[in-house]
């Protein structure tokens, strides 16, 4: 009963949130949708506003809170009312960080969002989650709280630049500000959402949440939570700290290159399914990164495409493997063999799952990882070896893992009692799968949505253009921000 | 406006305690239910007395006591927690064999004394405030007769505190020397001279101490763990929100000018800016090892100090009373939990009875779980709201060195409260041993914190405003 009625507000928040993609204007990189109210006063607003880079991780958050509730059907069976709660808290948090304009708001969200989640996984993880959740918990809060000291410095700069109080991003976007003061502040929110994404030497909570975590918060944490620093990066750290992104840009993209190979080669020789697809996340988000950080257009749409990708991808692998540990109850690789005969359905299915993980033509992977490619190599020839090597690698440990889940001779007998996947798995997996298909083979109406956004982020973070969008607010006006990059691309 | 309306809260206040000690006394100990409903009743009067005159300040009794807006802002806090207290001792005194009028008395003189802390300029005055506070806290700490370690939280608080009270006279020696006066306006520029005397110096510098204790700043803050400890969980409570505001308040009172002035603020700034970042390091620190509900939050009430001092130190009014309103609310929130999960006469207190509370009292266990969320700072709850106003106003005020401090303190009080969830929700429960459902009293104080707690968080717009409308210094 509490079940099907969370079911039922996320499937229809999901519905709602569809009207923001049918009504987004796609000419414009203003912020569209806009509510703002006066709140606490001090430049405190209730400020909410989307454009082409967060709508798509609105549409994404509202598409898998509903898969992950229905893929918890069977897994989560003790103490569901709390679980719904703690779901549809968390759907509002990371809604509300992807549409907030305010960093206070912003704020917020980011970090009430992680107590719901510190829940899923302490109160529903598997054996070692209490160590897990407070490690996520505290890592995740390392970073936020000195970019929270950060937010206040910058509040305090742009008071004092203009006499106004504000924490509108929009109003920041205006400020300019001392090479001196510019690196700090990036480097405290860079820290803020490289633990989040994770950048390389910061991911380790990552293989520990993922693999405590109940399936459902693993789906969420993969395909939501971890795009969240991204976001970040592209929305603020990136355009408000021009003169510091082109110092630390390069350090950032080593990083980001070496997560890379790193996680895939951990990838390789994991025993546990899902610490697996928890390095694999490592490995797919730093090639998401080394795109941002490679500052042109090809590559950031890229970037932002594959965020969509690898969270349909992620979340699929994660739904495949709770589906095989509701069956086995377990997660070691060795356990299985022979599965592939037994569920042939479901062998298909996992098969595009990871295909669309690789990047094979036809599936969305492929569509964000080549125009990710394409952009590393116009900026940096030599990173694009790593980024390249994401392919290889994923398509190295994902093929090893199906070979020896799927064929094989049968290890375990009760691997012959497996039934293949219900009406209920069809339902989660399928609308996915559908999905995946269609992003690889149009691409274009989702891409175009996000064009203006794209070229106005690039611009600010490239320096040129310092300027505000509010009506009214100082600065000069350039006309040429929406739609000057927009024209360079080659019809698609 | 005449002196008669500008004493009446005062006067209230102690003609109840009069009041009630007088029928404790005809009724041979045996008041019964009659002395908590009235003090209640007489603290939110004096509350209501006080915001009659708000807006129009006014001094009384030759200009040594005062009614201006500040004072009427903690004025209410004060009394405000007292009616909490009241409410969560409703069941716990008499359970806990404890005299019912004896208790409420000198609850109500505390409140007094704390009440004429913050409503006076006078250094004598304020001591003579602190001292009615300090004296009626020693008995109230030991009011358990019957348990030894209450009788040992009196007797510590009764040491640390009368030393504290002989540095503040010790002090108060110094600077009458220094100024010639006691007038908080002569003192402060004996201050300013320069180069400063070193017996105003020397003054300050014991006056700073003696507070120090009050308020449990490192290196002063030995006491706070075991009185905290040992005494009755109400009168812990009230120890760890009315001395620290009241002590605060006056600090705030008198340093704002100071801060404000010309001279060299600059040492007397460093010297509360390291006790602060001590306070926060150290009583966050030291949380982590405790294994009791009561010392881990004796410890974390030693680092709110510490957050609050900033607030003082960047001489921020309304942040350090808005700070203090949600903290009242919080912390009496998570002593009021503590009470309804008390049994009979035994106390629920080491961490591993908190054990899978969460599933069994699923009210109590969540709403501790916002107040200590809250304590931690977490957003939408009033505790996150106050800790980014104190830190906002001291990075504009170029403090940010010590925002540093304290939001990577802040982070390791994380940890601890977080790990009384952890006990809570998911480990399971070793015992069946459910609360007492009937406790009215205590479940009204809960409800009441829970809802402050939230709309502080969440919407704190008039609350803020009315503030920010009295500290206008």
């Amino acid at each position: 009963m509490v079940r099907s009625f969370a079911l039922g507000v996320a499937v229809l928040t999901f519905l709602l949130s569809l009207a923001l993609y049918f009504g987004f204007d796609s000419g414009t990189a203003s912020p569209q949708f806009v509510e703002q109210r006066a709140w606490i006063g001090h430049g405190i607003q209730y400020h909410l506003g989307i454009d082409g880079i967060s709508l798509f991780l609105v549409l994404l958050t509202t598409l898998l809170i509903p898969v992950a509730l229905l893929a918890s059907w069977n897994g989560i069976g003790e103490r569901i009312k709390e679980f719904s709660f703690f779901m549809l808290l968390l759907e509002t948090g990371l809604i509300g960080v992807f549409v907030s304009l305010n960093l206070f708001l912003f704020y917020v969200f980011w970090e009430a969002m992680l107590i719901p989640m510190y829940f899923i996984i302490g109160i529903w993880g598997g054996r070692r989650r209490i160590y897990a959740t407070l490690k996520f918990v505290l890592f995740t809060m390392f970073g936020s709280l000195l970019m929270l000291v950060a937010i206040l410095v910058l509040y305090a700069q742009y008071h004092r630049a203009t006499g106004v109080y504000s924490f509108s991003v929009l109003d920041y976007y205006g400020l300019s500000l001392g090479a001196g003061t510019q690196t700090w502040l990036f480097l405290a929110f860079a820290l803020a959402f490289a633990v989040k994404i994770p950048l390389f030497p910061l991911h380790t909570w990552l293989p520990d949440a993922h693999v405590e975590a109940p399936t459902p918060g693993s789906i969420i944490l993969a395909a939501v939570l971890l795009k969240m620093g991204a976001y970040g990066f592209i929305r603020f750290a990136l355009p408000l700290f021009p003169d510091a992104t082109r110092r630390f840009l390069p350090y950032l993209s080593l990083l980001a290159a070496f997560g890379i190979i790193y996680g895939g080669i951990m990838a390789l020789v994991q025993k546990d399914m899902k610490s697996l697809v928890a390095y694999s996340s490592i490995s797919h988000m730093g090639l998401i990164m080394l795109a941002v950080f490679s500052l042109n257009f090809e590559a950031l749409e890229g970037a932002l495409y594959q965020m969509l990708n690898h969270g349909l991808s992620t979340g699929a692998l994660f739904i495949c493997v709770g589906l095989l540990y509701e069956r086995s109850h377990t997660r070691q690789i060795k356990d299985f063999g022979g599965v592939g005969r037994q569920m042939p359905i479901f062998s298909a299915l996992f098969l595009i799952v990871m295909l669309s993980s690789m990047g094979l033509p036809g599936l969305n992977g492929f569509v964000g990882e080549v125009l990710c490619f394409f952009g590393i190599f116009t900026s940096n020839k030599v990173l694009a070896v790593p980024a390249v090597a994401t392919a290889v690698l994923s398509a190295a440990y994902l093929l090893l893992l199906f070979q020896k889940v799927m064929h094989g001779p049968i290890v375990h007998e009760s691997v012959r009692a497996f039934k293949d996947v219900g009406k209920r798995e069809l339902a989660v997996l399928v609308p996915v799968i559908v999905l995946m298909f269609w992003m690889g083979l149009f691409p274009g109406p989702f891409l175009r949505k996000m064009d203006a956004s794209v070229a106005r982020a690039l611009a600010l973070a490239k320096g040129k253009e310092r300027v505000s969008l509010l009506p009214g607010a100082a600065g000069a006006k350039s006309p040429g921000v929406l739609g000057a990059n927009g024209g360079k691309r080659e019809t698609r | 406006m005449n002196t008669l309306l500008a004493s009446a809260p005062l006067a209230v206040i102690v003609g109840t305690v009069l009041l009630i000690l007088l029928v404790d006394a005809f009724s041979k100990g045996r008041s019964g239910r009659f002395p908590a409903p009235i003090g209640a009743i007489a603290l939110a009067a004096s509350s209501v007395l006080g915001l009659r005159s708000w807006g129009k300040a006014c001094s009384y009794f030759g200009g040594r006591l005062l009614l201006d807006d500040f004072s009427i802002v903690f004025l209410v806090l004060i009394a405000m927690t007292g009616v909490l207290i009241i409410l969560i001792d409703l069941r716990y005194v008499p359970t806990h064999r404890m005299d019912t009028g004896a208790f409420h008395a000198l609850l109500l003189l505390a409140v007094s004394g704390a009440v004429i802390m913050v409503s006076s300029l006078d250094l004598i005055v304020i001591f003579l405030g602190l001292e009615v506070l300090s004296i009626t806290s020693y008995a109230l700490a030991g009011l358990k007769r019957e348990d030894p370690r209450s009788a040992e939280a009196a007797v510590k608080y009764f040491m640390t505190g009368s030393l504290a009270g002989a540095f503040l006279i010790f002090g108060l020696a110094f600077l009458y020397g220094a100024a010639g006066s006691l007038d908080v306006p002569a003192i402060l520029a004996a201050l300013r001279r320069s180069p400063p005397s070193w017996t105003a110096l020397a003054g300050s510098g014991l006056f700073l101490a003696a507070f120090g204790f009050k308020i449990a700043v490192v290196p002063f803050h030995m006491w706070a763990p075991d009185v905290y400890e040992g005494a009755p969980t109400p009168v812990t409570a009230f120890f760890s929100v009315v001395p620290k505001a009241a002590g605060l308040a006056v600090l705030m009172r008198l340093l704002a000018p100071f801060w404000a002035g010309a001279g060299r603020p600059g040492q007397l700034r460093w010297l509360l800016g390291a006790a602060a970042a001590l306070t926060m390091i150290v009583g966050n620190l030291a949380a982590l090892r405790q294994r009791n509900i009561k010392r881990i939050l004796a410890y974390s009430s030693i680092a709110h100090s510490g957050y609050a001092l900033i607030a003082v130190i960047s001489g921020d009014g309304p942040g350090l009373a808005f700070y203090l309103v949600v903290y009242a609310f919080m912390n009496i929130g998570a002593f009021s939990a503590v009470v309804a999960l008390g049994h009979g006469e035994k106390e629920r207190l080491d961490l591993d009875e908190f054990a899978g509370i969460g599933l069994r009292s699923p009210w109590i266990g969540a709403m501790l779980s916002v107040f200590l969320l809250s304590l931690a700072g977490f957003p939408p709850t009033g505790g996150f709201l106050a800790k980014f106003l104190v830190f906002g106003a001291a990075v504009r005020r170029g403090l940010s060195g010590l925002v540093i401090i304290a939001v990577l303190a802040s982070l390791v009080s994380v940890y601890y409260y977080l790990r009384v969830i952890v006990v809570m929700y998911m480990r399971p429960s070793l015992e069946e041993a459910d609360p007492e459902g009937d406790q009215p009293g205590v479940f009204l104080a809960l409800f009441f914190c829970l809802y402050a707690v939230l709309q502080l968080g969440v919407a704190p717009g008039n609350i803020l405003a009315f503030i920010k409308q009295a500290m206008n210094f």
